[in-house]
């Protein structure tokens, strides 16, 4: 077995955040004393990723996501715990290291505003020291694949938000990373761009074999990408495996669309059949016990008036919220 | 009547809140404010010492007690809202104002006064600790003493007006700081702050006599000193109140001109 | 050192390209120049009316200090505010991670990563107001002057980059401080004239405090030939002790923002 690309053993992160209350008399107060109090960022999370393989790494807002890409990337300095990449130590920031990484945030930009992305791409030529055969390599299949060929030449201003973040992509990869740390790389695009962006990474991941850690909200990324997925929430992880087994663990439930005529007066029937999550006055959802659908669809057939039926998984959105409403101290259980 | 001034309140309050939090920014303006003073106090020290202890009449405390007065003045009559207009408008922040039910000169009055008061803790000290460095002498005679104290508020209305007045050409050109930094210029060498403007060549005190700033500044700062005849009172206040008049009526058609302008551009 | 060079001399491109964006900006620029140089010029006419010498400098002499006053101030503005300034914004925004992510000395990064470029106006302005000074028969120059003048104002610009990276290094700590570097905007309008003018614990502070001393008096001295060899040795140690306390102070700042040292 090859050695792990990403290797992470009880990592722990804690922080001291300031606090004030509204109003005249607390910012007064503030004014002379400023109140901290300990945070748990990240606590206690273990977990390794093959060469090669694309991690989903989801949790809801303020999970510890960001910080544990921080740690990763060299940015934060744990607190416990240790984390290695490619046998890196990450927060010694050794150039040999950071040669091998990139760090993509959706929301913060690194091209300069006013001037052409080729112009901050000849900056990062410099800065990684990349030979010039190799940096037309690069920059070349990057245009391409990207698409932007016309678009490094405008002035960052004039891109739009898309466009600007196909170019940051491409900026970061000039180096050819073998780590990629993607935290909400297609925040606030549009479909379509998000599609180009996800798949690029798809083809990035094909070609040069890189190991990718992609938060995102969105959930047709993780799917489209990711094998597995690693959910942490509260700090903890929360989960571990492929992203079917994700569906199958925390969602032991089927959704079924029922239309039946007429539907007045059958609200008790309704209830003793599964959880009514949704009616009106045409179709109603219930949500029943997955090892009892056959039993129940048989019920409802024999006994309603029914029209149409539909029989559905949850929605990966759906399990991941269930998942992320689940209580804090909640053990974190990882799949072999 | 009442609203504007329930409107004042409720404006000091956030405004206290925002300078509190910004309390570092506060104390480095203030900074910025004293030392100006304390420059030209000093070369003006340096001169005395060279040509025997006198210029122009002017001993060396009279200049510490001069250019400590016109500290005070100042603080009184600084403006800011220029630097600020541009962004204001661009930002699409003065939608919201004209939204309120309530003129946005309030708001930036309010706001003006609020933090002439707040910096009191600032000056008073800085104040005491220069005439305790300075020595300056001082003794006017109780008719300007009284009467510095309206020359005072007048020249606060008037630098205000003017200054609100400056920061409305904004709504006709996105280069406002070139023309900020022309008023900050007059202002340096028409208001007193360079020179006493006794101590200013004959055509410099004409052009002073003629355009406003002196009765900003240099009125009020001379009239503390007792280095003003009655009659010469006199007519400093009545040149404040016919700058205020004119000014007033200027703001408020440059205002509507400026807002016709705004509102026709889709702000 | 070479790729340091080069990735200094990158930024500097990126800059000029920058401004280039906005050409009006020169014009600006040069208004806001010539106004200060009035400022300068009036001041200095209305003093010499009253007097020959001020504290012993004649108005020629300190028009020379003029003249420092804007080549430092323009260097100052032209990319050392600026940067810092830029790193203050970073820190606050968390763009600063991506230059942490680099595999340079992210002291280079962002001590260049701004650069304005008609702040040269300035630049070219104060040699232009020296070389009026020094065409005057009356002001004589020879080699050691120029040397020691030299010198001075390369420590002069050491010990204000390090005073400001050690500013700027506070937001580290306190993320609203981008104000801080007002302080030195303010106190520099003091540089005007010589510090000696000054009472005692002013000039203490606009010395060892606010080095506005070291950037302008002391220049103006070794050009004007009031500077000793030793107040210039005392400088350039100065120099070379402030350069290592903001580079520790610095990589300090650095741990904590990765909360290696909490």
């Amino acid at each position: 077995m090859t050695p792990p690309a990403i290797a992470i053993q009880s990592l722990r992160k804690t922080y001291q955040v300031s606090q004030r209350e509204a109003g005249t008399g607390a910012a007064l107060r503030s004014f002379f004393r400023r109140s901290t109090k300990d945070v748990v960022a990240v606590d206690d999370i273990s977990f390794t990723v093959q060469p090669g393989e694309i991690v989903g790494f989801l949790g809801p807002n303020g999970a510890g996501k960001t910080t544990t890409l921080k740690m990763l990337s060299g940015l934060l300095y744990p607190t416990a715990g240790e984390c290695r990449i490619h046998g890196y130590i990450p927060s010694r920031r050794e150039a040999a290291f950071l040669r091998q990484i990139t760090l993509v945030m959706g929301q913060r930009n690194q091209l300069v505003w006013d001037l052409p992305a080729g112009d901050s791409f000849e900056l990062n030529r410099a800065i990684y020291s990349i030979p010039a055969a190799e940096y037309q390599r690069t920059l070349a299949e990057l245009t391409e694949l990207l698409e932007i060929g016309d678009l490094i030449k405008k002035p960052v201003r004039n891109l739009s938000l898309g466009e600007r973040m196909k170019c940051e992509v491409a900026g970061a990869l000039l180096h050819r990373p073998s780590v990629l740390f993607l935290d909400e790389p297609t925040i606030g695009l549009d479909v379509t761009a998000q599609r180009r962006i996800r798949e690029f990474i798809a083809a990035y991941n094909r070609r040069h074999g890189a190991t990718l850690l992609l938060t995102s909200h969105y959930m047709a990324d993780v799917e489209a990408l990711a094998q597995r997925v690693v959910v942490i929430h509260h700090g903890r992880l929360l989960f571990d495996g492929r992203l079917a087994s994700l569906v199958e663990r925390f969602s032991p439930h089927k959704t079924i669309t029922l239309h039946v005529e007429p539907l007045n007066g059958h609200d008790h029937d309704l209830a003793q059949y599964g959880q009514v999550i949704e009616r009106d006055a045409v179709s109603v959802k219930l949500r029943i016990p997955k090892a009892e659908t056959a039993r129940i669809t048989g019920r409802l057939l024999a006994e309603l008036p029914v029209t149409d039926m539909t029989i559905e998984d949850p929605s990966i959105e759906e399990v991941i919220e269930q998942v992320f409403n689940a209580p804090a101290d909640r053990p974190a259980e990882a799949q072999p | 009547m009442i609203s504007v001034w329930g409107f004042y309140r409720a404006r000091f309050k956030t405004a206290l809140a925002v300078q509190l939090q910004y309390r570092v920014a506060l104390a480095i303006w203030m900074l910025g404010l004293v030392l100006e003073p304390i420059i030209y106090l000093s070369v003006w020290t340096a001169v005395a010492a060279g040509s025997g202890g006198v210029v122009n009449g002017f001993t060396v405390s009279d200049f510490a007690a001069y250019y400590i007065v016109l500290l005070v003045v100042q603080h009184f009559t600084q403006i800011w809202h220029m630097w600020e207009f541009d962004w204001v408008i661009r930002q699409g922040i003065l939608s919201g104002r004209l939204l309120r039910p309530i003129h946005p000169i309030h708001n930036d009055a309010a706001e003006n006064i609020m933090y002439k008061l707040l910096m009191l803790v600032v000056v008073v000290p800085s104040v005491v600790l220069l005439v305790l460095l300075f020595q300056p002498v001082l003794n006017p005679p109780l008719w300007s003493a009284l009467a510095f104290v309206p020359a005072l508020l007048l020249a606060g209305v008037l630098a205000f007006l003017v200054g609100w007045c400056v920061a409305l050409a904004a709504f006709w050109t996105t280069r406002t700081f070139a023309i900020n930094q022309v008023y900050f210029i007059a202002m340096f060498f028409f208001s007193g702050q360079v020179a006493p403007l006794a101590l200013m060549p004959p055509l410099l005190q004409t052009l002073a006599t003629l355009l406003p700033f002196r009765w900003m500044v240099a009125f009020p700062t001379e009239l503390l000193l007792g280095r003003l005849t009655v009659e010469a009172a006199l007519a400093g206040f009545a040149a404040q109140a016919g700058w205020i008049a004119l000014s007033a009526v200027f703001t408020l058609l440059a205002w509507r001109a400026g807002i016709k302008r705004y509102t026709a551009m889709g702000g | 050192m070479s790729r340091y060079l080069k990735i200094v001399a990158l930024y500097v491109r990126l800059g000029i390209l920058n401004e280039l964006e906005y050409r009006a900006n020169f014009f600006v620029q040069l208004f806001q120049s010539v106004l200060s140089l009035l400022l300068s010029l009036g001041g200095l006419s209305v003093i010499f009316s009253h007097t020959g010498t001020l504290n012993g400098w004649t108005q020629s002499e300190l028009l020379a200090v003029a003249g420092v006053y804007f080549i430092i101030g323009g260097i100052i503005r032209l990319v050392i505010e600026p940067s810092l300034w830029r790193l203050m914004q970073d820190v606050r925004e968390g763009t600063l991670d991506f230059k942490l992510l680099k595999p340079v000395d992210a002291q280079v990064l962002v001590s260049v990563n701004q650069v304005q470029m008609w702040k040269l106006i300035d630049i070219v302005m104060g040699l232009g107001v020296l070389a009026v000074v020094f065409a005057q028969p009356q002001m004589q120059t020879d080699p050691l002057r120029a040397l020691f003048f030299v010198l001075a104002l390369l420590c002069g610009g050491v010990i204000v980059y390090s005073f400001y990276l050690m500013l700027a290094t506070i937001s580290f700590w306190f993320v609203k401080v981008d104000n801080i570097l007002v302080v030195f905007e303010s106190m520099y309008e003091a540089g005007r004239y010589p510090v000696g003018i000054y009472p005692g614990w002013l000039r203490f502070t606009l010395t060892f405090l606010v080095p506005v001393a070291f950037a302008v008096t002391i220049p103006a001295e070794a050009l004007t030939g009031r500077l000793s060899a030793e107040m210039l040795a005392l400088g350039g140690g100065l120099a070379l002790l402030l350069a290592v306390v903001s580079r520790l102070f610095w990589l300090y700042g650095v741990r904590n923002y990765t909360g290696a040292s909490a």
